[in-house]
């Protein structure tokens, strides 16, 4: 009896969780391609360089298809849950605007106090990396979900070290160990949802 | 606590509070998908559920999106408690520490 509900808690959480996994992998394709093309700017250079427009648009387009693909994988995984206590659900989401617009203002306040296109090159990569790190961080508080713990720390390491690789091989370095680290994610949410072990543990 | 929950202690019943059990304490789920997450029929759902909700242990809100009609489903606070109280017991039957 005890095995029967542990496997249907189990069973549970993994079709309520399954969406993770994706959602990293998206988010790891995402930042391999558009770390990967506003490192072709001039990492490369002069052998090859990609213009500066076109590796800016596609760093855009890839971020805007994880974005959508998390909001829609998001959605359809909660469907036919209605939460009835969405205070920390809303504060969770305007902080994410808030936050980023924050970073901006920031940005743009160094930039018109005489910070230099190079250091804003290396500063708002960073900056925005360590917002989402805090993000995740405080998302696995609220909702009790370990991975997005690990991932915020991993995010928060990737923003700490990454001024001080330089421009620009940081955009690489946020390509490979930021991309890859999520695709391993990734892999590993799959298997830990299909496995033994149940993140969720809330009344369990 | 020596006797286990006989509303519960039923395959089906304890399915289904286990898959409610895993929902956060103010959330509700809607007929359809707790039936996809626990693979029954739709009558035998709810012939379960009508013996979960006589003691209280689920509360059942109807309510309307647009004209259709929505069941929502959760644990009431006694369903959770008599869910918890249920593990414990049956953990201290099998011997181990609750």
């Amino acid at each position: 009896m005890l095995a029967l509900l542990n496997d249907q808690q189990r069973t549970v959480t993994a079709k309520m969780g399954q969406f993770v996994p994706l959602i990293m992998a998206a988010w790891g394709g995402a930042w391999l391609i558009g770390f990967g093309a506003l490192f072709l700017i001039d990492g490369l250079s002069p052998a090859f360089s990609l213009p500066a427009g076109a590796a800016i648009g596609i760093f855009i387009a890839v971020l805007l298809i994880a974005i959508g693909l998390s909001i829609w994988l998001g959605v359809r995984s909660g469907r036919g849950v209605k939460s009835g206590s969405d205070f920390s659900g809303t504060v969770y989401g305007v902080t994410w605007s808030g936050g980023s617009f924050a970073i901006a203002a920031i940005g743009g306040g160094l930039l018109q106090a005489g910070m230099s296109p190079e250091i804003a090159n290396l500063f708002y990569p960073s900056v925005f990396i360590f917002f989402v790190g805090i993000m995740y961080l405080a998302a696995g508080a609220i909702w009790r979900a370990v991975p997005s713990i690990v991932a915020g720390a991993y995010l928060l390491v990737l923003a700490s070290v990454a001024p001080f690789i330089g421009y620009p091989w940081h955009y690489l370095f946020f390509a490979f160990a930021g991309g890859l680290g999520f695709l391993l994610f990734a892999i590993l949410g799959r298997n830990l949802l299909n496995g033994s072990a149940s993140y969720r543990t809330a009344g369990a | 606590m020596d006797e286990l929950d006989p509303v519960i202690h039923a395959q089906a019943r304890l399915r289904i509070m286990a898959t409610l059990a895993t929902l956060e304490t103010d959330d509700s789920i809607t007929f359809p998908r707790l039936q996809e997450l626990l693979d029954m029929t739709a009558g035998n759902l709810s012939t379960h559920l009508r013996k979960l909700e006589e003691p209280a242990y689920v509360d059942i809100t109807k309510t309307h999106r647009g004209r259709t009609p929505i069941t929502y489903l959760a644990l009431s606070k006694k369903g959770r408690r008599a869910f918890e109280d249920y593990m414990d017991t049956l953990r201290t039957v099998l011997g181990e520490q609750p």
